[in-house]
């Protein structure tokens, strides 16, 4: 407390020296004219009582230097006059300042802005109360738990409450004419006592409120326009009315995290759930895994099930930071994108380097052309450490300016993406400024002032007096050289390295983007019909469905029209289990995508059929079933020989015949290679009471005209039924995202890295020409043509250029390796081509930064440059 | 860093003079000088040079607090007086002092 109080006077006085000095004059002026009236009293003469005061005052100097030490924070200070004496040595060279200062901030910008992202996305605590007593918990090696399970757990009481939510499930909402497919997370009762996710407007959610919802921010400021007065609103959710009783404030995080937002929340019956424990005080996970271990074996005998034991598999997990991230409860593990993150943060760490040994390369140049002051500044006493300190306060002075300029970059980027509309439904991240960043920031700055400062500074001073003041370079300048002409390798083979990577990813984007899928992207539609089954007979569906068709066949525009179960990459359906061909005495353990699919289907979506037949109208249910396959599931079960007419023997025991083999495509993801498929007739559909249909429809010419008049037509059928309609094309988006985001930043990042390493070496060789301008003009004073000018310059250029690609090919080649992971299987990370063409694109860019030192050279006059000192 | 104080004085004692000086109201660092001359009946000496430090240290510490005022012969003078601080220190080091002081006697007495 009394070291507080000195603390913050010593700052006030910080604050007010110059009145401080002159009262302290003032002090000591009426002590002395005090003491002189007191001797004139005594009868000494005014001018002698004067001098006498003076004198047994003492050194007046020397009692305010100590009087002024009482108050001063030393090192403080010393610090301020460093820093200061560096920012007058600064505004001396401006355009060094401004280039080292812009170079640290778009490193540093570029460092802290990927921080923000991947803090947000891995790590973002979820807004509820006291986070740290809630887990997520998984029993059986699951996360989602049956309702009955769920009940059972929660009546148990061991925890303060347990929340269950659903966040996979849609509703329809239809909003006049219009209807929307909205995520619309399912709650247990409890959900929101136990959480404590706090509101904005109304009240959470209670038991007993079957028909009420809470309404995300996201969803209230973009469907509802802000609505003030929007508790009490009624929303009709697939055809039943909802009264809005709450909204989420903005910024709210979910408890699943990674960005998951969903549209609104609800209380129907979830069906199963993803279980939130509410830990009593002092419970540890370790303790909470013990309870809930005997619980479940209770659980157990109470529900036996011989296939499945809930007492295995049991895991606690924190709702945040990197106990979230680990959680891998169904196999949905995060670590793809914990991963992309930590590449990006390496890559943004390899952009500060280059940066850093720009700007140290720079302050190198600079400590050489200073190396007289300093060798005066030592001759004069100055302590090593003293200037050392002084040259690392320019260091520091940069890496502030660098850092302030970087935070700036990094609140006006992440604004930019907080505010970007993701081309992925229901994700959205709140990026904001907190302690960590700033933390990192400040560890960035010091750690920016050591890898700018230390190597100049130490370079600087090591230097006797004595070369130093002969201001020559002689044999220590060449020495110096060789640092420089490092640096610059170094940047050149790191930047080398993000190229190759860069290159990857944009290779891989343009790939994604182009990558045939095996059938027609830019003509299709889709479109999905589902009802009700309260409200809806599967006859009755059967016949809408029917009458779609029709409908949709006889629309202008339309080239052709077929139906089916799933839509590839959109609605994928995949299974696994045992599959045999009548060829074969045993069967193959499989995971294959399945379909089944309308006449016209393969026609409709341009998918060849190689051998065989397309199905017909023959196909019928009471026909013998029979079945497409792809080309990699009948080379995999037949080898070369012909599969049609033979059967297949799927896991049910299904019998089926091959009536002939579709062209390979994608059926799930885009990067999925030699994937397995089996086709079948919608008319043999084993499903008979499914009230849901996926549409496919070929347009003639551009397809988003044809999504409106399909809307209206299925409206007009149906104006409960729910639809979800989009072009091939648009539903494709965000599957391309990861290769977007990877192109971009890493696109980005590596040109960043390619244009400060090109300025490196365009001020090392200017700085080389300028250091040697005597020397150029000897030799061509002495008969040395342009040509040998030149030779010397670009030779210089081309040793380093050269150098620096060979180091950063050797280490691309194994860097860019676990890249793959990230790219579409057809763009190899290891492609000679990729290298050759990121080495040549290094070699263009410096011979650009060369052109002008080059010209330089080539423009010194002998005459002149003789006389140049 | 501890005072330059005049070699009669103990070392610390002169942060316990002024403060003693002070006990009985604010005084201007000339007139606490030629208090604690006047009071040990000139046996004790400041150095003027090292009153300054010393009340600015003070000051840093927050015992004393300072504000400008007139003084007897009418100039404009920094006038010191204590702070609650300030007293509860002049306690601590009085005591402490006539222990040692004590002590002192005690030793010189019997040894």
């Amino acid at each position: 407390m009394a070291l507080w109080g000195e603390i913050v006077r010593r700052f006030t006085y910080l604050g007010r020296r110059s009145q401080f000095e002159r009262e302290l004059d003032d002090e000591v002026q009426f002590h002395i004219d005090s003491r002189a009236d007191e001797l004139e009293q005594e009868g000494v003469p005014r001018a002698e009582a004067i001098l006498r005061a003076r004198r047994e005052f003492g050194s007046s100097l020397r009692a305010r230097e100590e009087t002024r030490s009482a108050w001063q924070f030393r090192w403080l200070e010393d610090l301020g006059s460093d820093l200061r004496y560096a920012a007058r040595a600064f505004r001396r060279s401006p355009s060094f300042a401004l280039t080292a200062i812009c170079c640290l901030a778009l490193g540093i910008g570029a460092n802290t802005t990927i921080f923000s992202v991947a803090m947000e996305v891995l790590f973002s605590q979820p807004s509820c109360r006291d986070p740290r007593s809630l887990a997520q918990i998984s029993i059986g090696g699951v996360d989602w738990i049956p309702m009955q399970q769920y009940r059972f757990l929660r009546d148990a009481r061991v925890f303060d409450g347990i929340a269950g939510i659903n966040v996979q499930m849609v509703t329809q909402w239809k909003d006049g004419d219009a209807s929307y497919k909205l995520a619309a997370t399912r709650l247990t009762e409890d959900f929101f006592q136990v959480t404590g996710v706090p509101l904005a407007m109304g009240r959470g959610l209670q038991k007993g409120d079957v028909d009420s919802t809470v309404l995300t921010d996201g969803f209230w400021r973009r469907r509802l326009g802000a609505q003030p007065n929007v508790i009490g609103r009624k929303l009709v959710l697939d055809g039943r009315l909802f009264t809005v009783v709450g909204v989420l404030p903005r910024g709210h995080r979910t408890l699943v995290g990674f960005g998951f937002m969903p549209d609104l929340f609800v209380l129907t019956d979830p069906g199963e759930v993803m279980m939130y424990a509410r830990l009593p005080e002092g419970m540890s996970h370790q303790d909470a895994r013990a309870r809930l271990e005997s619980l479940c074996q209770e659980m157990d005998r109470v529900y036996p099930d011989p296939n499945h034991k809930w007492a295995r598999g049991i895991s606690i997990s924190g709702v945040g930071g990197m106990e979230r991230l680990l959680h891998n409860g169904s196999g949905t593990s995060m670590m793809p994108v914990a991963a992309f993150f930590g590449m990006l943060m390496v890559v943004v760490g390899l952009v500060l380097l280059i940066a850093c040994a720009n700007v140290s390369s720079l302050l190198l140049a600079r400590s050489f052309s200073r190396s007289h002051e300093l060798a005066i500044r030592f001759a004069l006493g100055g302590g090593r450490g003293r200037i050392l300190r002084q040259l690392l306060a320019e260091s520091l002075l940069l890496a502030l300016c660098g850092t302030t300029g970087g935070l700036l970059l990094d609140v006006v980027l992440t604004r930019l993406i907080s505010g970007l509309p993701l081309p992925m439904q229901w994700i959205e991240f709140v990026i904001q400024p907190d302690w960590r960043l700033l933390a990192y920031s400040a560890a960035i700055a010091v750690a920016v002032t050591l890898a700018v400062g230390l190597t100049p500074a130490v370079k600087g001073t090591r230097a006797g007096i004595a070369i130093a003041l002969k201001k020559q370079d002689g044999r220590a300048g060449s020495r110096r050289w060789s640092l420089r002409n490092v640096l610059v390798v170094g940047q050149l083979a790191v930047s080398l390295v993000l190229l190759s990577g860069g290159l990857l990813f944009i290779r891989n984007l343009s790939h994604a983007t182009s990558l045939n899928l095996g059938f027609d992207t830019a003509h299709t539609v889709w479109a999905t019909f589902s009802e009700q089954p309260a409200s809806c007979t599967p006859e009755r569906f059967r016949e809408l469905t029917r009458a779609a068709l029709e409908r949709f066949r006889a629309l202008p525009g339309v080239d052709a029209a077929s139906l089916a179960r799933g839509v590839p990459t959109a609605m994928p359906i995949r299974f696994s289990g045992d599959v045999r061909a009548d060829t074969s005495s045993h069967a193959a353990r499989l995971t294959y995508n399945f379909n089944s699919v309308g006449l016209d289907y393969f026609h409709t979506m341009r998918i060849p059929i190689l051998r065989g037949r397309e199905f017909l109208e023959t196909d019928s249910a009471g026909a013998p079933p029979v079945a497409i396959l792809n080309e990699n599931l009948a080379r995999l079960l037949f080898g070369d020989a012909d599969p049609v007419g033979h059967t297949v023997l799927l896991p049910k025991g299904e019998e089926l015949r091959i009536a002939g083999v579709a062209r390979n495509s994608k059926y799930s993801i885009l990067w999925e290679e030699d994937a397995l498929a089996i086709y079948r007739p919608y008319a043999q559909n084993t499903i008979n009471d499914a009230r849901f249909v996926s549409f496919v429809v070929r347009a003639q010419g551009s397809p988003d005209a044809l999504v409106r008049a399909l809307s209206k037509t299925l409206a007009a059928l149906d104006p409960e039924a729910a639809v979800e309609i989009k072009t091939m094309r648009g539903a494709l988006q965000p599957s391309l995202v990861p290769s977007r985001a990877g192109a971009v930043a890493f696109g980005a990042m590596s040109l960043l890295g390619l244009t400060l390493a090109s300025i490196g070496l365009y001020g090392v060789l200017l700085y080389a020409v300028s250091r040697r301008i005597r020397e150029i003009g000897i030799r061509v004073a002495l008969g040395a043509t342009p040509a040998n000018v030149l030779s010397m310059v670009a030779g210089e250029s081309a040793r380093l250029v050269a150098v620096g690609a060979a180091i950063g090919l050797a280490v691309a080649v194994f860097a860019v390796r676990p890249l793959s992971m990230f790219l579409v299987p057809e763009v190899r990370a290891s492609d000679p081509v990729n290298f050759l063409a990121v080495a040549c694109g290094l070699a263009l860019v410096a011979a650009l930064a060369t052109v002008a030192p080059t010209l330089r050279a080539l423009r010194v006059d002998p005459a002149v440059a003789l006389r140049h000192e | 860093m501890e005072p330059s104080a005049s070699p009669e004085l103990l070392p610390g004692t002169l942060y316990l003079l002024i403060l003693r000086t002070l006990r009985s109201g604010p005084l201007h660092g000339y007139a606490i000088a030629k208090r604690i001359k006047e009071a040990s009946r000139d046996g004790l000496e400041i150095e003027d040079g090292s009153l300054y430090p010393a009340l600015n240290r003070m000051l840093v510490k927050g015992w004393l607090a300072s504000a400008w005022g007139v003084s007897e012969n009418n100039r404009k003078a920094r006038f010191y007086r204590l702070t609650p601080e300030g007293r509860a220190q002049l306690e601590k080091e009085a005591g402490e002092f006539d222990r040692l002081v004590r002590a002192i006697k005690l030793v010189m007495r019997t040894a």
